[in-house]
């Protein structure tokens, strides 16, 4: 099978139904892709098809053949991270880190599509489970990358120490 | 048998060992240089340092990352007492020594109410328990992450190891220059002396190695530059850029992968096979029985090119599949079952106060409710696997585990090798939740290794699997009782309970060599109802261990996350019998718990608790401590469309000593998320022994859209740290349950709150 994957193009050994998450992980070695449900339910397989978030787990290979296919390994590059990137790191996001690269796809996807999501953007898009609860910070890092502002109901005081 | 008998007769059952072992001094934690990995260039100080020819600083992690920070928080320790740069810490997992096992989850597990500890001297019960045990921690050496207990237990040894590390650097550099060790200084890892010379930690390991310096002792808080910082944690860049290694991202050369299908019946066996269909799919390559081992069902394995088409061969076997000898779990069943055994047995006494049954007699009116709480899955994110290979004798296991000890043991025991044939590589765990304690899924992955002629093996398995064959939260069900007196004060309570034991049985599957009998009393089954802070003036408690079959484990904050629900609605409920606000009568319950009370006012002072809210939401209160820490949490609930919508919740916590504000923060949210997500949805039926529950589609978890705004507040304190992973759990199911009382007068007192 001939693919396009995060701009290169490469040949697989790859059956027409497999799930494009598995020739990412097991055949490409791109594990930054994660499989968390296998049902679509998680969208922690997110990548982009032609700038689409699409759930890998559940997209048969043979139907990206043609297309772009990006993952969370060409969001950004050492040199030059994605402004959701940075953003996360200075929101301090991630807990376990599991799910995140699936959080980041879909997060470029709606940004590329929607530069200045509102809150009701974001909830619409963002259906991906985080078992650490970092939601509240995904939104954060989302409108600090986007350089919005969350509503007045949503933006609060994270921490502080009391004397 | 009384609680306090039963201590000293568990600790006198290590009987002879206590009196000559006793009385020697407690094992060091400092280590010695040989027992750190020897790597290239570096230089080992002790068994937790090495000093890098760059000046970095190696240390020793013994501890898993499973999202709670820990890696960024135990280097924040180090890096302080030797005045480097964070970023000038770089991590290498710890071996198998004993100086690496975990002291203060131990500590934990003793059944000591918490207020008996809060002034300045532990009553001598306290202090012996917690000195055996400590001691008997040490000589053990479980290396084990759990009980939110990995900053409390490295706060001493990590601190005195980095400062034990420095005196030997120092002391390096003042004979090299000949001045005075009290004169040399460092900053940002630069050593020097005002007379001129300087160097950094790399030029002077070589010196400073062999040295044992003397009157050492870590810093005083108010040189701190680093501890009490919301220092960024170390491990955000790998994981925004994919490049973080979590145990099924392992990619060994020549690495097949493994799916696996376990008996759908808990406990089942497998009875015919037909593998011909799985193995004339291309790319499968074989299929491997699997015995029950460590709690898991039997089953089997299919071995394929990846995990793709190891999981089609799977999906083709045709298994004849067995009902336990003991006949189909059910939860109806057991459900039923819980409320028999608290109509017919009294149960183990954990706590006793006053004189109950005479208060209860003389009551004007008594107040009695029953609560339940249903089995729970853990649902990492990351399912369980395990990459295996066995090769010339030796074992190699690359594994996301909370238990780095016992995986090690498992897998020795599944390759029939001695423990020294095995190595374990920790991989970062997509979370953990407690699943990860257990290591049933290791020996599957070295059963399939052995069969697999040297190659490295991936087992790992699909959601449903791992739904349907977890170690589950037990059910548990309790009843509660209050007398009131003829002026309307609430003057006793009275609480029994009923479920499985969690300990025991995880000892019996994870660490045999403490497994005891599985009915024996076990702090988790009563903690969150035995240790409450409310100054009733006749108190009684006991638990009613029950074996209903299910395999159960510890799921984050253990007993406390249901029994904080039973214990605080209750109290709710309490308030509004004797018409009091919940708050204030909480107030009037604390007076000898200040620090409760001091957790209890900042959380309702920043929620603003009693002010007014918009139409259609209320608030709920709730005040609980675990792990060494307190936290009370207010939430803001609406109903939408009959289902509760939480809005805001707004948390303070006591944790003793903060490391890292920040991280307290994050998992303060997740807690809350977590939580919010059990009391809501959370529940594992179990129908003619098969798990009904079997992905996220039916198994429903919060998302963004739905999620609260968190707020942490930290209250400022000097006492050594307390646990943070976990604490921030128990309080949102009674807050969330209390507010929909305030809303609707409706209680509820069964989880899942929407049925």
């Amino acid at each position: 099978m001939n693919l396009t994957i995060n701009g290169q193009a490469v040949q697989t050994d790859t059956p027409a139904d497999m799930p494009l998450l598995w020739v990412l992980r097991d055949q490409l070695h791109l594990t930054g892709t994660k499989f968390g449900c296998g049902v679509a339910a998680c969208g922690a397989c997110t990548v982009h098809v032609d700038g689409q978030a699409v759930r890998s787990c559940v997209t048969p290979a043979s139907l990206v053949v043609g297309k772009s296919v990006r993952t969370i390994e060409s969001l950004g590059s050492a040199e030059q991270p994605h402004a959701l990137q940075l953003a996360w790191i200075a929101e301090q996001v991630p807990q376990c880190g599991y799910c995140q690269s699936g959080m980041l796809m879909a997060a470029a996807a709606l940004l590329a599509r929607k530069p200045q999501p509102s809150d009701a953007d974001i909830d619409a898009a963002m259906t991906n489970i985080c078992r650490c609860g970092t939601y509240q910070r995904v939104r954060a890092a989302i409108h600090r990358a986007a350089g919005t502002t969350q509503t007045a109901l949503q933006s609060s005081a994270r921490q502080e120490v009391s004397a | 048998m009384k609680r306090r008998t039963w201590i000293l007769s568990a600790l006198g059952a290590t009987g002879a060992l206590v009196v000559g072992w006793g009385v020697m001094p407690p094992r060091s934690r400092l280590g010695k240089p040989d027992t750190m990995l020897p790597t290239q260039g570096d230089v080992a100080l002790n068994g937790w340092i090495k000093i890098g020819q760059d000046g970095s600083v190696v240390l020793a992690m013994a501890r898993s990352e499973m999202g709670q920070g820990v890696h960024t928080a135990l280097a924040q320790l180090v890096a302080e007492e030797l005045d480097v740069p964070l970023a000038r810490v770089r991590l290498e997992q710890a071996g198998a020594d004993a100086i690496y096992g975990n002291v203060a989850m131990l500590l934990g597990s003793l059944p000591f109410h918490p207020l008996e500890s809060e002034g300045g001297a532990k009553p001598t019960t306290v202090a012996v328990g917690e000195w055996v045990v400590s001691k008997f921690a040490r000589e053990l050496g479980l290396i084990v992450t759990g009980g939110s207990s990995s900053v409390a237990d490295g706060w001493e040894p990590l601190r005195m190891a980095a400062a034990t590390a420095r005196a030997s650097l120092v002391g390096a550099a003042a004979a090299q220059w000949k001045v005075p060790a009290a004169e040399v200084t460092v900053t940002a890892g630069r050593v020097q002396h005002a007379s001129g010379p300087s160097g950094h930690y790399g030029e002077l390991a070589q010196a400073a190695a062999g040295s044992t310096p003397a009157n050492v002792a870590p810093k005083n808080r108010k040189d701190w530059k680093l501890i009490g910082t919301a220092a960024p944690r170390s491990d955000l860049l790998a994981k925004v850029n994919g490049s973080a290694g979590f145990g099924l991202d392992v990619r060994l050369p020549e690495m097949v992968f493994a799916a696996v299908r376990m008996s759908p019946m808990l406990g089942g066996s497998v009875g015919a096979l037909d593998s011909k269909a799985a193995l004339a799919l291309p790319g499968v390559q074989q299929v491997v029985a699997l015995g029950a081992a460590h709690g898991s069902s039997a089953g089997f394995a299919v071995v394929g090119q990846t995990t793709w088409h190891a999981r089609q061969g799977a999906q083709a076997v045709v298994a004849q599949w067995q009902q336990r000898p003991k006949g189909a779990l059910d939860t109806q069943a057991i459900a039923a079952e819980l409320q028999n055994q608290l109509d017919r047995e009294s149960g183990f006494t954990f706590f006793t106060k006053g004189d109950i049954d005479a208060t209860e007699k003389s009551a004007s009116k008594t107040l009695e409710a029953s609560y339940t709480a249903p089995y729970l899955a853990h649902a990492t994110m990351e399912p369980m696997n395990c990459t295996a290979q066995v090769k010339d004798g030796a074992v190699e296991i690359w594994v996301p585990t909370q238990v780095p000890s016992s995986a090690l043991a498992a897998a020795a025991k599944a390759a029939g090798v001695s423990p020294d044939k095995v190595t374990v590589h920790v991989t970062l765990l997509g979370g953990g939740f407690g699943r990860r304690l257990d290591v049933d899924f290791i020996a599957q992955a070295v059963t399939v290794a052995m069969a697999s002629s040297g190659k490295p093996v991936q087992l790992s398995w699909s959601r449903e699997e791992d739904m349907g064959h977890d170690f589950y939260r037990p059910m548990h069900a309790a009843r509660l009782k209050a007398a009131v007196d003829a002026q309307g004060q609430v003057q006793s309570l009275r609480i029994k309970s009923a479920g499985d034991a969690i300990s025991p049985r995880w000892m019996e599957r994870a660490v045999p060599l403490l497994a005891g009998p599985v009915d024996m009393p076990d702090k988790t089954t009563a903690e969150g109802l035995f240790d409450l802070p409310y100054g009733f003036a006749h108190q009684h408690m006991a638990h009613v261990a029950t074996s209903m079959g299910v395999p159960v484990g510890f799921w984050r904050s253990v007993g406390h996350s249901h029994n904080a629900f039973f214990s605080e609605s209750f109290i709710d409920e309490l308030a509004a019998a004797t018409q009091k606000d919940p708050l204030e009568f909480r107030r009037s319950l604390l007076q000898a718990a200040p620090r409760y009370l001091a957790v209890l006012n900042l959380a309702a002072s920043k929620a603003q608790w009693g002010s007014a809210l918009p139409a259609g939401r209320a608030r709920g209160i709730a005040l609980h401590e675990s792990f060494g820490s307190i936290v009370a949490e207010v939430a803001e609930v609406s109903l939408e469309g009959g289902v509760p919508r939480v809005h805001r919740v707004v948390c303070a916590i006591d944790c003793g000593t903060v490391v890292n504000p920040g991280i307290v923060a994050q998992q303060l949210e997740g807690a809350v998320v977590m939580g919010i997500t059990a009391a809501l949805w959370g529940k594992i039926d179990i129908a003619d022994g098969v798990v009904q529950q079997s992905n996220f589609t039916n198994y429903p978890m919060l998302q963004l859209a739905q999620a609260p705004v968190v707020e942490t507040h930290i209250i400022a304190s000097e006492r050594t740290p307390g646990g943070v992973g976990e604490p921030g759990l128990p309080p949102i199911a009674p807050a969330v349950s209390n507010a929909l009382f305030a809303l609707s007068g409706k209680r509820h007192r069964s989880l899942p709150l929407v049925a």
